[in-house]
């Protein structure tokens, strides 16, 4: 058993504090979206809502892993979604856990 | 939650020397490439070293900081296919375990219908398949390509590519380099979901239908309880193919890998069934960690790492154009994925598109009529073939939605009742299980689907 934190915790990133790879074009969009499936198809949990009419979607796009299914999956094709700049985002290294 | 999200991040560190290899981009030769080759994947690395064998001066460019910085996990890789490409290359790239043991499970929430297969004779010379992470497979050919001339560099971004007309005449590099590179060919081999190819109106925009999301994760256990929950000797691992349950309903796979010591459970379906479901595929992953036949496998393990990738597995109908003027794409980003087969059909295409690059740079012909030689190869090998003789299989899956999960219940449905002893009369229990069966699942559809199924598996 481990949660979506562990998971996450479990990899190392080099977050771009400058440029965010994953966007959304148009909040106004996404409120007359009756299936937000980005809010659950992302295997990181980058997306997030808290169903107030009035808030966007947020999108924690420094944990992401870069598998790009957020743009396949919107039915308004309203996400961009391009891979991180230089060497940030996710990097795995296969390295034991220290314990 | 995504405040409770937020915070994570951990302080980056890599502690392996892993891309000092690389050359810095100031000592980067200047002037035109023969070929840039972006990604430096299975595809990507092989195609790089084989056109640089040929003596042609090859750019490998990788958006990771160090080839395999972007992919989680392992795969099995097929021996013969490897060998022929790289000979004996099972004394040079560290392997974790060779495959002696297929199997396939067909799950429901509590029984397992599995069929397996272990030999030693899979575990003799010329061998059969070993089970590779990822990491060390990736890095052995980008430092097999290095030493073969290629030029690598690692942390660089190729946001698009560069046209002069219609032909293809280098690619551009995100910040903070922003530079580009000119080169008479331009490999594309930038995986499944290849932006820069959709970027450049090459290819369309793949389907939600036919690409599949796969969550995995490697779990660390000791090699000694690996090999006895598995009932494995030393050095020899299991493939375990996973039906039915693991995906919820839907068609889809889900797999388990050895290695020396951990294992990799993977699960997915197409991104489509994802969406429709609103499963999420981390909870995909652990419910199927929780199921009774798979926990005590998975007991004491410690996570490793968790991730995710996209497969194409539209097939052999939804491979793109992938020959255009000065332009090959290779691998994933081909879509060139059959069933379980990707990483060696990825590596063969690298070795096509490099023999196609080198006639084109000996004739001086970039056209796509040139480098069309590369799409001809493949259409002659194996790949396509194979692939064409799986072209339903992505319909199929897409036309019967509860193909994997209504016949994996079927089949366990009948297991349960001939393993189950009861005081009637045999005669009148066969009875009862056929009549069982076809309450699920009506004689003439169950024959309509047995004959479609039929058709399409060659």
């Amino acid at each position: 058993m481990s949660t979506l934190q562990e998971k996450i915790n479990s990899l190392y990133f080099k977050p771009d504090d400058s440029w965010q790879h994953v966007i959304i074009r148009d909040q106004k969009l996404c409120k007359d979206c009756s299936a937000n499936p980005c809010l659950t198809i992302c295997p990181a949990g980058v997306f997030g809502w808290n169903y107030a009419v009035t808030a966007p979607i947020g999108i924690a796009y420094k944990q992401c892993i870069e598998c790009g299914a957020c743009r396949l999956a919107c039915p308004c094709k309203n996400i961009d979604f391009f891979y991180p700049k230089s060497s940030y985002g996710v990097i795995y290294t296969e390295e034991q856990p220290t314990s | 939650m995504i405040k409770k999200l937020n915070p994570l991040q951990r302080p980056y560190k890599i502690s392996r020397q892993l891309d000092t290899e690389a050359p810095s981009p100031q000592t980067l030769p200047s002037g035109k490439f023969d070929a840039v080759v972006v990604g430096a994947g299975p595809a990507g690395s092989t195609a790089a070293y084989f056109m640089a064998r040929q003596g042609m001066k090859v750019l490998l460019v990788e958006r990771g900081c160090f080839p395999g910085a972007k992919v989680c996990g392992g795969v099995s890789i097929i021996a013969e296919h490897t060998h022929k490409l790289f000979p004996n290359f099972w004394d040079e790239v560290e392997w974790e375990r060779m495959v002696t043991d297929q199997a396939f499970w067909w799950m429901t929430e509590d029984s397992v219908l599995s069929t397996r297969f272990q030999s030693k004779r899979l575990a003799a010379a010329p061998y059969n398949r070993f089970a590779i992470k990822r990491i060390h497979l990736y890095q052995w050919l980008a430092k097999k390509a290095v030493t073969a001339g290629v030029i690598l560099v690692n942390s660089h971004h190729a946001a698009e590519l560069l046209f002069e007309g219609k032909q293809a005449t280098g690619i551009k590099i995100a910040e903070p380099h922003n530079t580009s590179y000119l080169a008479d060919i331009i490999v594309l081999a930038d995986g499944a979901n290849s932006l820069l190819a959709e970027k450049a109106n090459l290819i369309q925009r793949v389907s939600p239908l036919t690409m599949s999301l796969y969550v995995k994760e490697t779990i660390a256990l000791p090699a000694k309880t690996i090999e006895e929950r598995f009932h494995l000797a030393p050095n020899e691992g299991t493939i375990i193919g996973l039906y039915g349950y693991p995906t919820a309903g839907m068609n889809g796979t889900g797999s388990i890998h050895t290695f020396k010591n951990s294992l990799s459970l993977n699960v997915g379906m197409s991104v489509s069934d994802f969406s429709r479901s609103g499963i999420r595929p981390y909870e995909l992953l652990e419910r199927l960690k929780e199921h009774p036949h798979l926990k005590p496998l998975l007991a004491d393990g410690k996570l490793l790492e968790y991730g995710s990738a996209l497969i194409p597995e539209g097939g052999y109908h939804c491979i793109p154009e992938i020959v255009h003027p000065g332009v090959m794409i290779i691998g994933d980003a081909a879509g060139l994925v059959n069933g379980v087969h990707g990483v060696n059909l990825a590596m063969w295409s690298g070795f096509f598109s490099a023999k196609a690059a080198y006639a084109a740079k000996i004739a001086r012909d970039f056209s796509a009529k040139k480098l069309s030689l590369y799409r001809t190869l493949l259409n002659e090998s194996f790949v396509i073939q194979d692939m064409k003789a799986n072209a339903g299989i992505a319909k199929l899956q897409i036309d019967i939605p509860y193909l994997f999960d209504l016949y994996t219940r079927m089949a366990n449905e009948a297991a349960f009742q001939v393993a189950k002893v009861y005081t009637m009369p045999k005669i009148a229990k066969r009875k009862f299980i056929f009549q069982k069966l076809i309450s699920m699942q009506p004689l003439g559809k169950l024959l309509k689907d047995s004959w479609r199924v039929l058709k399409v598996v060659k």
